[in-house]
């Protein structure tokens, strides 16, 4: 069942009345019946996996707290994990085909992170095998995460919540702003990046206007979902960890991945880039390379080949192919080296009393737009040598001959005319909220209703008339469900 | 405990002022959606129009309603029933409307007018195809605004029946013809195609296409019309007598008729099992009959294969309206001001008359 589905409105509409109709101790055995439904729907072996896992987490949770051992966790993450990788790798390598379980990843990292906190004991284990089940599979998550902790999530899950007027107000605004991004916009720029996979003879505009549209198509998208489950989810009472923040204003590659995917990359700092630099052999390391290379540098190492281990695994984990190593290789270079060379960064900056902010930040904006583009051209070929042959067009024709012809062979003037807007309405309401972070939740408060309802309105027709979907648009998926 | 209460109370202040702006937004949200939807609607007056015209005339005032297909509209030409009989008629049609359209047409309609006759287009004997196409659907299901009715024409339409929650909710089929959205596609209530708000539903088709008279021997062999069609017009005849109304099947002139012959032959021997009208024994009229003479040319009163043009309208609504005047019992409505509208569509019509190629009447010199 697609979160674009009118049936998922129906059914999350269903569980919310259900919900708050119910007496508060039971409430969350709703989200649990809900959670059952969608993931059944989604296909009874993905299903299995799914409970398999929780109980692994379940019983794996309770040994580990009776046990403390590092067997036991390596055991169950072996597993675990292993599952994961057989299911999103074994059919690249064989060429069989799996079934994959929807949310593989989503519940796979969740209940690795949650063993792997019982197991440092930052968390007691759960008793009932039931909310387990809860936290692993909770619908909201399964199509495309956030990837939650327990602590997060796990008493919000089950402790029930009142019915508050803002959390509906806001859960509301949210859900209909993520349909606006997914459906308006990014399924609209999905045929820009079919227009690169198919052209030929392309000008190098045309290729970087595409990759600019194709990194706006995927934020949208995968935002855009994420701003569904979590304004549905808060209807609940339930605050999903947010995923994104406004990640094309990061002055700064780690900034960029800092304001990305913010769980997956929490995810990956806490569970395994702490561990091997704060690891015994990279305490060793440093101190054997300090003679060589100096105090700072020689402790900047460790992290940065760390880092470069933890990206190439991200690019690793959002598909098996060439491209994807390339991906995470990239930014994991990039992320070492500029770690690397932060110290002498410093010294030329205070050398230069260059601000960290003002007039440079356009400068630093741009840089890092740069760079986060180039990692796109791998993100979606299929081969690197593809995305290098786009690459290379892209500093070869600039000739704007045909400018408005070639842009019509994509699509049509109005869809133009509808993407630009909705992509300059995306644009207003980040600048506002990068400028005011919690400008969205304060629109949600009653006392501006004369400014949200128009809003909303406005959205949500837009939505029903220019939305793609129905006869001709195949919009039912989005980017990151895949992975 | 006192405070306590004042704690309850003011979440129930608060819950109540919640609901109450919850129930306001859902309902200015619903009637955004309902206004885009409208206007997404083509208003063709080749079906919707016509039938969201239907509900302007005023309660019980139409006296003949004719429900059929395009050579319904096109050839029922109610300014001439008016002008040359007074006869108050409304043409309840669409583009190839099959039966089981109009059975549920017909029973919107009954909701507002007790019409002395219900002249039934045959025309939909001969079709063969068991469900209808999106294009159609739309236009004939569409400008019914009763949900039970609309939505029990789709039905019938639909062969694929998880497609109905798209058409009831309009925006799934309708949302991607926002880029042929015009500005009068927004007036409420529609211009009917620019024909102004007396309009009885009248169509001209105005081209002139050279036919001959069919030549075929005329037989009672009797072809099977499609189950469909006829499990509906059954039901039509049903309607018709369980609301006391006088049903006249009408088979209209056409060029093409030698084809359609044993269907119409089938239709009427159905006809003649409900024995709907019992006038003189007769259920109906065909006027392709080779033995009415009335004046009409297939040389020149055809605008294609099937529709009359103007002078072909004129010509067959004179005979028809003699024909109605002789069987029925319909007053000469000309004169009354509950009946202006009519007055005034005829008026209109005639006026433009000479402009039509088809009309067969010189235009006036200036």
């Amino acid at each position: 069942m697609s979160i674009l589905s009118l049936d998922f409105l129906g059914m999350a509409l269903a569980a919310l009345i259900l919900y708050y109709a119910l007496p508060m101790k039971i409430r969350w055995l709703v989200l649990l019946a809900a959670s059952g439904l969608f993931a059944a729907l989604a296909g009874w072996q993905g299903a299995a996996h799914l409970a398999g896992a929780a109980l692994l987490s379940w019983g794996g949770g309770l040994l580990l707290e009776k046990k403390r051992s590092r067997w036991i966790l390596a055991v169950c993450l072996v597993i675990d994990i292993g599952a994961m990788a057989f299911i999103k790798y074994y059919p690249t390598i064989s060429g069989a085909t799996l079934f994959v379980p929807l949310g593989l990843s989503y519940f796979t990292f969740q209940t690795a992170g949650y063993l792997i906190d019982v197991y440092r004991k930052k968390v007691t284990a759960e008793r009932n095998p039931l909310k387990s089940l809860l936290f692993a599979g909770y619908f909201l998550q399964l199509p495309q995460g956030p990837i939650s902790t327990w602590k997060e999530l796990g008493s919000q899950l089950t402790e029930g919540h009142r019915l508050d007027p803002d959390n509906i107000a806001s859960g509301f605004q949210r859900m209909v702003w993520g349909y606006f991004k997914k459906m308006v916009l990014a399924d609209r720029l999905a045929v820009m990046t079919d227009a690169l996979l198919k052209g030929e003879d392309m000008p190098g505009w045309f290729v970087l206007g595409g990759v600019v549209l194709y990194a706006i198509r995927l934020y949208a998208d995968f935002s855009g979902g994420l701003d569904i489950v979590r304004g549905i989810s808060r209807m609940f009472g339930v605050r999903l960890p947010e995923n994104f923040r406004r990640p094309f204003f990061a002055d700064s590659v780690a900034d960029y991945w800092r304001r990305w995917h913010i769980t997956l990359g929490t995810w990956f700092r806490s569970y395994l880039l702490y561990p091997l630099v704060t690891s015994k052999a990279a305490v060793a390391f440093t101190k054997a390379v300090t003679p060589v290379f100096g105090k700072k540098t020689a402790r900047a190492l460790p992290t940065a080949f760390a880092t470069l281990l933890v990206f190439v695994l991200i690019g690793i984990w959002h598909m098996a192919s060439w491209n994807a190593v390339i991906f995470g290789t990239y930014f994991g270079l990039v992320m070492a080296i500029s770690l690397l060379l932060e110290p002498m960064w410093k010294k030329i900056n205070k050398g230069l009393h260059l601000p960290k902010k003002g007039w440079l930040l356009p400068f630093k904006l741009i840089r890092t737009w740069i760079l986060v583009l180039i990692a796109q051209y791998f993100a979606f070929t299929f081969e690197p040598a593809q995305a290098w042959s786009l690459l290379q067009q892209t500093f070869a024709n600039w000739d704007f001959t045909g400018f408005a012809e070639r842009c019509e062979t994509v699509m049509p003037v109005l869809e133009w005319i509808i993407a630009g807007s909705a992509a300059v309405i995306l644009l207003v309401i980040d600048i506002i909220t990068e400028i005011k972070n919690n400008f969205c939740d304060g629109l949600a408060k009653p006392k501006w209703f004369w400014i949200r309802w128009p809003a909303l309105i406005v959205l949500i027709v837009a939505i029903a008339v220019f939305g793609c979907y129905g006869e001709g648009f195949d919009s039912a998926s989005f980017v990151y469900t895949q992975f | 405990m006192k405070e306590e209460n004042r704690q309850e109370k003011s979440r129930a202040r608060v819950l109540t002022g919640f609901w109450v702006r919850t129930l306001c937004f859902v309902v200015l949200a619903i009637s955004a959606l309902g206004y885009a939807a409208y206007a997404l609607i083509p208003k063709s007056d080749y079906g919707i129009c016509s039938m969201l015209n239907f509900y302007n005339q005023p309660r019980d005032s139409i006296d003949v309603l004719v429900v059929g297909t395009s050579i319904g509209y096109a050839g029922v030409n109610t300014n001439v029933l008016w002008e040359e009989y007074g006869i108050a008629a409304y043409d309840l049609c669409s583009a190839e409307q099959p039966f089981w359209i109009t059975y549920y047409q017909l029973k919107e309609a009954l909701k507002t007018q007790k019409p002395k006759v219900i002249l039934l287009d045959a025309k939909p004997a001969i079709y063969t195809q068991d469900y209808s196409k999106k294009g159609r659907i739309i236009l004939s299901t569409y400008g019914i605004l009763s949900p039970e009715n609309r939505i029990a024409a789709i039905k019938a339409s639909l062969e694929d029946q998880s497609k109905l929650r798209d058409y009831i909710l309009v925006f799934p089929v309708l949302h991607n013809g926002y880029n042929k959205i015009t500005e009068d596609m927004f007036a409420f209530p529609p211009t009917n195609g620019d024909r102004g708000s007396n309009w009885k539903g009248f169509i001209e088709e105005d081209a002139v296409e050279q036919h001959s008279r069919p030549s075929f021997v005329w037989n009672n062999v009797r072809r099977n019309i499609n189950a469909r069609e006829e499990e509906y017009v059954r039901k039509i005849f049903e309607l018709a007598e369980e609301e006391g109304i006088p049903l006249f099947v009408v088979c209209l002139p056409n060029p093409d008729y030698n084809n359609d012959h044993m269907y119409m032959n089938y239709l009427w021997s159905i006809a003649e099992e409900y024995n709907v009208s019992g006038i003189e024994g007769e259920i109906g009229i065909n006027y392709n009959d080779f033995e009415l003479r009335y004046g009409l040319r297939y040389s020149s009163c055809f605008a294609d294969w099937q529709h009359l043009n103007v002078k072909g309208s004129i010509i067959f609504s004179k005979k028809l309206g003699e024909d109605l005047k002789a069987w029925y019992d319909l007053p000469d409505r000309r004169g009354d001001e509950a009946y202006s509208t009519w007055q005034a569509a005829a008026d209109e019509w005639y006026e433009k008359l000479p402009e039509f190629e088809s009309s067969g009447v010189e235009a006036k010199q200036e």
